[in-house]
């Protein structure tokens, strides 16, 4: 079933067009990569997805109803967070909290304010003023505060931005719990290729205000071509032997004597087996198949 | 409910900004430095005011008393408590734009109409708050200070004399409709902070409108004779028609239904425009 889908989204901004025709959908349990690069109208889709702004064309559905008539309902089932969280920096955490669970449409104690403030390692800080959190623990207080109302679906918009690597393993971890242990749908928005293809099963790309391919991970990367990095003890011997008996690959220099190699069809075992044979001196092959080569590709087109 | 609970939540806010209690602060300061100031040299300030009179009439009992001394203080004060005011007000809306809470309230399952209904009645509760302690300090603590009695007035009839017993009433009708006079300026400064990105903005404009329209006001200009009695501004000082005799009560009812009619559409406004509003930032 898909909790949310987007049908032929548009957004303008006077003249300028942020969005042109974003359509997606995003399946109960999924966690969704929303990608794109710099401009292409991520934030924008999001905050519309949130009713931050008006589209100006286009439909938005959440669990089979338009947001914009249920909107009130909807994000009741919603949490989520736009870039960085912002808090009263005037409070406390847990005041801060306490603001939030007001508005949230559910009936929140205390009680679940702390277990929440607890679950995102907050403890022993929650009467502390937000002025003197860190950008990471700022971070961990909008995780509670999305989670804060158990919503079905969890918007994260770039949650990693600023964060340090061990402030990226945090977040990333605490969305795989989300999905594996508490079965949340999430749609999460990121430039951290590597942390999508990790968390995510299912992933739209757009750009330039339009979906260019939207589909399951695996699947996508699975049909692009396959990209091989091979280090060779003999580098002339090996640019021979490509240049010989593979006319159509092109072997790019990496690094000293470590070649990147493209290929259209997977023509890996004759390959590597006629290296062998020319005596290259094969020491390595890597197969390059990455959501970040293929985001480049779609990107690029 | 909702509503409820976002007011509950936007009172919060204000009691834990201390930019709340610099109005508040400023006004007390104020309100002691003239009481002060009327301790120390009263007499002769009131002597001053008298003086014109004492050739044709006579003075008896204690005319400084406190009674005066909280209509001075009301009539200096209302000109700057309209900026202790929007201090706050004008940052309601765009205080959440600027350190970027307005998307996490945005997001939540209050409308926005409800959003800014609550701002708006939490302006209000803080407007009264602060008129109601103008009201304290300037009658209560000068009443304390200087004792009772009856009230002269000077305006453009001449002198009046209003009986202490006759007083209290009064009083409590011209802070009604001072509180009303602020009530609009707060709303306005709201407004205005619902097409802000910062809180400076709707301050400096709020002060702007007012100033602008006092000049205006105050222009002895046949061009601007249609406008004037629609102002605000021309209705701020209404509270002192309480102190005549007989006081004008259509004159009183005509300011009281100006100041509502704006706050109504200044309120219309701001719920359009919130409404309507793209949060970008």
């Amino acid at each position: 079933m898909a909790l949310i889908e987007v049908s032929h989204l548009a957004k303008n901004f006077g003249s300028f067009h942020a969005v042109k025709d974003v359509s997606f959908h995003v399946n109960e349990g999924d966690v969704f990569g929303f990608l794109g690069p710099n401009g292409a109208g991520k934030s924008t889709t999001i905050r519309c997805l949130l009713s931050l702004i008006s589209p100006t064309d286009g439909d938005i559905k959440f669990f089979g109803k338009s947001l914009n008539q249920n909107r009130s309902e909807v994000l009741t089932r919603v949490g989520c967070i736009i870039e960085k969280p912002d808090f009263y920096k005037y409070l406390s955490a847990q005041r801060n909290l306490e603001i939030f669970a007001r508005i949230s449409g559910k009936d929140i104690t205390k009680r679940q304010i702390q277990e929440m403030i607890d679950f995102v390692g907050l403890n022993g800080r929650e009467g502390d003023k937000v002025s003197g959190f860190s950008h990471g623990m700022k971070q961990r207080l909008g995780i509670a505060q999305t989670l804060l109302h158990n919503p079905d679906v969890i918007i994260l918009d770039e949650p990693t931005t600023g964060l340090d690597p061990q402030g990226i393993i945090e977040v990333r971890n605490l969305i795989l719990r989300l999905r594996d242990e508490q079965k949340k749908t999430v749609l999460l928005s990121s430039h951290q290729l590597s942390e999508i293809e990790i968390i995510a099963n299912r992933m739209v790309i757009i750009n330039q205000g339009r979906t260019i391919v939207e589909g399951d991970v695996h699947e996508l990367l699975e049909k692009q071509s396959m990209n091989l990095e091979i280090s060779v003890a003999n580098p002339t011997v090996f640019e021979e032997t490509i240049q010989r008996d593979f006319p159509s690959l092109t072997a790019r220099l990496v690094y000293k004597g470590t070649y990147h190699i493209e290929m259209e069809e997977d023509i890996r075992q004759p390959l590597i087996q006629r290296l062998v044979e020319t005596g290259c001196g094969v020491k390595a092959v890597i197969p390059k198949r990455s959501l970040e080569d293929f985001f480049i590709k779609m990107t690029e087109k | 409910m909702m509503l409820w609970k976002n007011t509950i939540n936007e009172l919060l806010k204000i009691a834990t900004k201390i930019r709340s209690y610099i109005g508040i602060g400023a006004l007390t300061l104020l309100i002691l430095i003239v009481l002060f100031a009327m301790k120390a040299d009263g007499k002769s300030y009131i002597g001053f005011v008298t003086a014109s009179f004492e050739q044709t009439l006579s003075f008896n009992g204690k005319i400084l008393n406190g009674n005066l001394i909280a209509f001075i203080i009301m009539q200096m004060l209302i000109v700057h408590v309209p900026l202790l005011i929007s201090l706050v007000t004008g940052d309601l809306l765009s205080g959440e734009e600027a350190s970027g809470t307005i998307r996490m309230l945005a997001t939540k399952p209050i409308s926005r109409s409800g959003i800014v209904l609550s701002k708006w009645i939490a302006a209000t509760i803080y407007t009264l708050i602060m008129t109601v302690w103008l009201g304290f300090l300037s009658l209560f603590v000068a009443k304390w200070m200087f004792g009772s009695g009856d009230l002269i007035v000077l305006n453009s009839n001449g002198l009046l004399i209003i009986p202490e017993a006759d007083l209290a009433w009064r009083f409590g009708l011209a802070l009604i409709i001072a509180f009303l006079a602020l009530w609009t300026v707060a709303t306005l400064s709201l407004a205005f902070s619902a097409f802000a990105k910062n809180s400076v903005g709707p301050i400096v404009s709020t002060m702007s409108v007012i100033i602008l329209f006092t000049i205006i006001g105050t222009l002895d200009v046949s061009v601007f004779d249609s406008i004037k009695p629609y102002m605000f501004t021309t209705h701020m000082a209404a509270w002192r028609s309480v102190f005549e005799d007989p006081y004008p009560t259509s004159a009183i009812w005509e300011s009281v239904l100006i100041l509502v009619a704006h706050i109504a559409v200044l309120l219309g406004i701001t719920l359009i425009r919130f409404n309507k509003k793209d949060i970008t930032s």
